[in-house]
């Protein structure tokens, strides 16, 4: 009778002990009034002991429905601020930048961040795993190696955008450059070769000169790193060719010019896949890149009738050798020249030849240089366009 | 009979499915990945034969002694002394098991989201809400399984088809790169999850079809299976190399979402999830211990014990492991074969006495040709 | 208590023969009871007799008529006899001889005339019972776009009539109780024989026979009287005002108990399920019935559960949310003094008190209030920088959403458990949710209405009755009725009645 009680009091019991509970103190409770919303990081080196970790906060003023509209017809000018601290690791200078900070740094939110090229010269897994580790940073976080330093970077006031984090988020996401998240970063760096590459950023230049800061900073090529450390870098129409390699071109013109004729034709590569098939032939090792890729003509100012077949066949294979163009140079430029694997080659032979790799795999980098690239590209040209 | 109520086979494969994968499913991917690497989707295929066997065990167990559980006829097939000490170490073993799984989800929690509330704080609620289900019975804890059960499959599921467009097959290969080992060392962790089906022996002298409570029992062995493998090939395919290097791969990919920037980090899906399945999970056990003490101790009703045994597994939760490491240590080695020599071979060896003690007793030409129990 | 003893046992005794006796203890029983009238009167010119009503609640037209024009203009003979007065004088077609003080009472206070006659041990009650009701209105507080718009009233009789003439079988049975020892209300059980399980009907009647109390003004003294789990918050017993909802039940086999004086009639048993459903469900096409279910099921939640999930969020998983929406919010909680748990306490406590302020107020003020109550405090409290305007949101979306319960029984449980949920939600964010959650469900597993589950058929699940709880399926898809207890009559209707344009040419 009196266990039955228990049984039917419980959700009253229940709901008392927990009213207890809830008194004597909610441990984990931060209101967003005392949070620092971080919106974008960035890590510079100082020296070589000491590097400087700087944090973009937003400024959550205004409130009020009826001043909402003002603010952001202020173009968010004067709504972020930067922070900075200096420390032996990342973590070491989070805790000093908490003590210039009267809200609590809230890392919830950070989807940039940026590392300057110092620091990506002499090595980035110890940052990365700062990333990977704490517990309420984004896997999705983007991160990018800038040339100046990236306290600079922070504090340009983007005109369109709420702030510069926004800014690197929406460029990076046309893919026009590479989108390197920090999983996949992370990846990278356990991967079977060991070298990664990151988007590199510069600041564009004003348009309005005495408002220097009413600027962005933008994608402009590629950082390529030796295992973590950075080596070198390629321009924006090379890492083209570096997205072909790695599958994730989504869009870009290219502009060709038929033979016999003036003037251009440029299209627009609408589906692109491409795929590594590797081979190992007589003790060569071979990679042979199929692609394909449907496209519709956006210009043309040549003579030629487009809408004609056979023109349209005719020019197939001179997209494909554009395209070929594009990715030989970037293979030029980071196989032979700076021999860092960031295309997945390594993994590509690992999966072929898992028996041929595991013996061979300390000699990777001998043999990686020689890795002989072909081309199997298939082009298709879809549509010509509104006109004729 | 201490328990009066009755459930269905179903019911009993929705308690039995959390009570199996409702911790692992956020561990499989990284416990199995440690050894098997490419291929820990393989793992719980190779370990799944323990499940299937055990559930076979417990049905067998069961009708040689129908309506009763298996404290109660281990001292019918080893004799009296033998018999207590068996009960005794099984009773002491789901009183650890408890404990540990408590201390996981204590562990969990406050390690994804309550840094800093204290570790009693958090078991402590768990274990009180468990309390209730237990105190209501089988029956409840039977229906609470049907309404919680089907709508975490389908959320778990979710989350999957979610992170379709992130998954890269290409990651899967090479299989079995280094033969067929390393994925059997990695199946050694998930045969000590399925022994844990030997559970089934307690709850089917309640079933109201003991035959169809074996075919449920076997399914939910593979519903089991076929979650882990989802779970660990997604873990592969997103991750790659990474998965054995994250501690909490499912929860990880859960906050790897973006579909359209505003489906993002469901990661709060995950610990639903997790909390619901726990919850499952920590009752059945719970109600096992409370119900098989209850028969150890020959008491006539198990609820009075029910609360004081819940106190007993909130210290047991705080003094299991001194931290995360240290507990999936233990569960990754000497746990392992701890778990398989209790729940696989002990009542292989109850059952072997059991079939011996009947064929012995109907060779003495007993007019009654039932089991021993009844002489 | 040695009082009532004694009352009872007066009133079992037999009439007396002699009429002056009777009268006595009549007017004894009845001292101070100004609105009985006692009428003397002789029956042709020689028998002492009585006439004894309630002043209102008879027909005095029809006493005029039929009782006293008769019996005063008779010619007798001999000693008039109860038996031939019956079959000769008395024009009333509803007529029965009492014997006992007990039945006189019982009589007179229920409306019916008594006639005692001198020299009879019997008196006769007729039943001529008149009185001002209220006409049939709809139930305003289950109103429906398509269906039938009557509603129950305060009188017994005019309810079981309306419930009759939707179930014209002969299996419906009723059963007449009394509860009350000073209000004596009659109280009445209806079923359908062979639909509803015997068991089920002996239960309703022990447990209604248990009751002792003074008495019975409204259906909601009897629920909590008979109702299985008496602590859990929940109704375990549909409250309806709608006969359409009645005869439903009554249909699928389970119990009505009428009170009278009240519009408001019990079914038993109930499940969750069918505190959630809209008569209008039925009533309009399946499809659209679906959906409406399936919006209430979410809405449930949303009711439940919306300022919970806002504090957990805000206070514990800021991560959870998009970045523009937290700096949204950010932005309007800046110069909010409160932490979000007071801030959501205090206007879900006031929105409840607009609430339960808007019922009481005489209608045409209500509205007003809560014009009053939404549109310029919380505009103003928002200016004002009290409360911040997303939680002015969540919180009438909160409102919104427990309006669409169909159920106000129903509708109080979530407002009730509402607050515990969010004390929960500001010390272990959702981690307290997800706890609270399981509570409710254990809790709710735990519960059974007259033996049935709670939340069958979800839980324990009854594969043909899904369809009408999860979705609403076409009514030629019914075949077989709900299962309440082991033994039941299973076929509602036969197959194939799926209409097709291949039916006409048969």
């Amino acid at each position: 009778m009196k266990l039955r009680s228990i049984i039917e009091n419980g959700l009253l019991r229940f709901f008392l002990i927990c009213s207890v509970i809830s008194l004597s103190g909610c441990w984990d409770r931060n209101e967003v009034n005392d949070l620092a919303l971080i919106t974008a990081a960035g890590f510079d080196m100082v020296s070589d002991e000491k590097i400087e970790l700087s944090v973009l906060v937003f400024i959550p003023k205004g409130g009020g429905s009826s001043d909402q509209a003002m603010e952001s017809g202020n173009g968010g000018a004067s709504q972020t601020l930067v922070r900075s601290a200096e420390g032996k690791t990342v973590a070491d200078a989070m805790a000093k930048l908490q003590e210039k900070l009267p809200r609590k740094i809230f890392w919830g939110h950070t989807d940039v961040f940026i590392l300057d090229e110092e620091l990506a010269k002499k090595g980035i897994a110890g940052h990365v795993d700062f990333i990977m580790r704490h517990p309420t940073l984004r896997e999705r976080g983007q991160i990018f190696v800038s040339s100046q330093k990236a306290k600079k970077v922070l504090k340009l006031m983007p005109p369109l955008e709420r702030d510069l984090s926004e800014v690197l988020k929406e460029l990076s996401q046309h893919k026009l450059g590479l989108n390197i998240t920090t999983k996949k970063l992370a990846q990278m760096l356990i991967g079977d070769s060991g070298d990664c590459a990151l988007p590199w950023i510069t600041i564009l230049p004003p348009e309005n000169k005495e408002k220097p800061k009413q600027t962005i900073a933008y994608i402009t090529g590629t950082a390529i790193f030796k295992k973590d450390k950075m080596i070198g870098i390629i321009d924006d129409s090379v890492t083209r060719g570096v997205l072909w390699l790695r599958n994730e071109i989504l869009l870009g013109v290219i502009t060709i010019k038929p033979p016999k004729t003036d003037g251009y034709i440029s299209v627009n590569v609408l589906q692109a896949q491409s795929k590594l098939v590797p081979k190992i032939q007589n003790g060569k090792w071979i990679i042979t890149l199929k692609s394909v890729s449907a496209s519709d003509i956006v210009q043309n100012t040549t003579k030629l009738d487009v809408s004609n077949p056979v023109v349209l066949k005719s020019l197939e294979p001179l997209l494909a050798k554009e395209i070929e163009k594009r990715i030989k140079k970037a293979r030029n430029q980071v196989q032979e020249e700076m021999k860092a694997d960031i295309f997945g080659f390594a993994e590509a032979f690992h999966r072929k030849y898992p028996d041929v790799w595991n013996k061979k795999k300390n000699r990777w980098n001998e043999i990686y240089p020689n890795v002989e690239l072909k081309f199997d590209t298939k082009c298709h040209i879809r549509r010509q366009g509104l006109t004729s | 009979m201490l328990e009066q109520g009755k459930i269905s086979p179903v019911q009993m494969a929705l308690l039995m499915i959390p009570a199996i994968i409702a911790t692992v499913l956020l561990l499989v991917p990284s416990i199995t990945a440690k050894h098997a690497h490419h291929d820990l989707w393989l793992s719980p295929i190779w370990a799944c034969g323990t499940g299937f066997f055990v559930v076979f065990l417990s049905y067998k167990l069961n009708k040689l002694f129908p309506e009763k559980t298996i404290i109660e006829y281990s001292e019918h097939a080893l004799g009296k002394i033998l018999g207590k000490l068996v009960g005794g170490i099984f009773l002491f073993f789901y009183f650890h098991a408890t404990g540990i799984m408590v201390r996981e989800y204590g562990e969990f929690v406050s390690g994804a989201a309550l840094f800093h509330t204290p570790m009693a704080v958090i078991i402590g609620t768990m274990v009180l809400v468990c309390s209730f289900a237990v105190l209501g019975g089988l029956e409840v804890m039977g229906r609470a399984s049907e309404i919680i059960v089907p709508v975490v499959i389908l959320l778990y599921i979710l989350l999957f088809i979610l992170l379709i467009k992130d998954l890269e097959v290409k990651n899967l290969f090479p299989i079995m790169e280094k033969g067929i080992r390393p994925s059997l060392m990695g199946s050694i962790v998930p045969q000590s999850w399925y022994s844990e089906f030997i559970l089934v022996s307690f709850l089917l002298p309640y079933v109201t079809n003991q035959k169809k409570g074996f075919k449920w029992g076997l399914i939910a062995v593979f519903i089991v299976l076929f979650l882990m493998v989802l779970t660990n090939i997604m873990a592969l395919l997103l991750f790659g190399n990474l998965t054995s290097s994250l501690t909490y791969p499912v929860m990880v990919a859960a906050r790897y979402i973006s579909i359209a920037d505003f489906l993002e980090h469901l990661e709060s899906i995950v610990m639903a999830i997790w909390i619901a399945g726990t919850f499952i999970k920590i009752t059945v056990f719970y109600y096992v211990l409370a119900l098989g003490t209850a028969q150890w101790l020959k008491l006539s009703d198990y609820r009075p014990i029910v609360l004081p045994i819940g106190f007993l597994i909130l210290l047991q939760g705080l003094w299991a492991a001194r931290d995360l490491q240290e507990l999936s240590h233990f569960l990754a080695t000497s746990g392992a074969i701890y778990i398989l020599s209790i729940q696989v071979v002990l009542p292989f060896i109850l059952l072997l006495c059991a079939s011996i003690r009947k064929k012995l007793g109907q060779r003495k030409g007993n007019k009654q040709n039932e089991t021993p129990v009844n002489h | 208590m040695v009082l009532v003893e004694q009352q009872t046992i007066l009133s079992k005794d037999r009439l007396s023969i002699h009429l002056h006796d009777n009268v006595k203890k009549l007017e004894s029983i009845y001292a101070d009871c100004a609105d009985i009238k006692f009428r003397y009167f002789l029956i042709g010119n020689e028998s002492k007799a009585v006439l004894i009503y309630v002043d209102g609640m008879s027909n005095v037209e029809e006493i005029d008529n039929n009782l006293l024009t008769p019996l005063m203009r008779l010619e007798l003979e001999k000693e008039p006899d109860i038996h031939a007065l019956i079959e000769n004088t008395l024009t009333v077609s509803n007529i029965k001889e009492i014997q006992t003080y007990d039945d006189v009472v019982s009589e007179v206070s229920s409306g019916n005339p008594i006639i005692l006659i001198d020299h009879q041990s019997k008196g006769i009650s007729a039943g001529i019972p008149k009185w001002e009701k209220r006409s049939l209105q709809e139930p305003t507080t289950e109103t429906v776009v398509r269906g039938p718009r009557d509603g129950f009233i305060e009188t017994l009789s005019t309810n079981i009539v309306l419930l009759r003439r939707k179930i014209r079988s002969p299996k419906l049975k009723i059963k007449s109780l009394q509860i009350g020892r000073y209000s004596q209300t009659q109280v009445v059980i209806m079923y359908i024989e062979g639909i509803a399980d015997q068991t089920l009907i002996e239960e309703v009647q022990n447990r209604l026979n248990r009751i002792d109390i003074d008495g019975i003004l409204e259906s909601g003294y009897i629920e909590e009287f008979i109702k299985d789990h008496p602590y859990s918050p929940f109704p375990l017993m549909l409250d309806t005002e709608r006969p359409d909802i009645a005869a439903a039940s009554l249909l699928e086999g389970n119990v009505v108990i009428l009170t009278d004086g009240t519009p408001f009639a019990l079914i038993a048993p109930t499940t969750f399920y069918s505190l959630l459903q809209s008569p209008e469900d039925y009533y309009e096409g399946f499809i659209i019935g679906t959906l409406i279910r399936w919006l209430r099921y979410v809405f449930l939640l949303v009711a439940l559960l919306l300022p919970s999930v806002y504090v957990a969020i805000l206070t514990y998983h800021q991560e959870m949310i998009p970045t523009t929406l937290l700096i949204s919010v950010a932005k309007s909680r800046e110069q909010i003094p409160f932490p979000a748990l007071v801030e959501a306490l205090i206007m879900e406590v006031s929105f409840e008190a607009l609430r339960e302020a808007g019922i009481r107020l005489p209608k045409n003020i209500g509205s007003a209030v809560s014009i009053v109550g939404a549109l310029v405090i919380g505009q103003a409290a928002v200016s004002a920088g009290l409360v911040s305007a997303p939680m002015v949101m969540a919180v009438a979306i909160t409102g919104i959403a427990s309006f669409l319960i169909p159920r106000y029984s129903a509708s109080i449980v979530l407002r009730i458990l509402r607050f515990p949920i969010m004390f929960l939600a500001g010390t272990l964010g959702l981690v307290g949710i997800m706890l609270a959650l399981l509570t409710i469900i254990v809790h709710m597993c735990t519960l059974r209405s007259f033996g049935v589950p709670y939340l069958q058929p979800l839980a324990p699940i009854r594969n043909s009755e899904l369809k009408d709880s999860i979705i609403r399926a076409p009514w030629w898809s019914f075949k077989k009725r709900p299962h309440w207890t082991d033994d039941y009559n299973k076929v509602r209707q036969p197959n194939g009645q799926q209409p097709s344009p291949l039916k006409g040419k048969e």
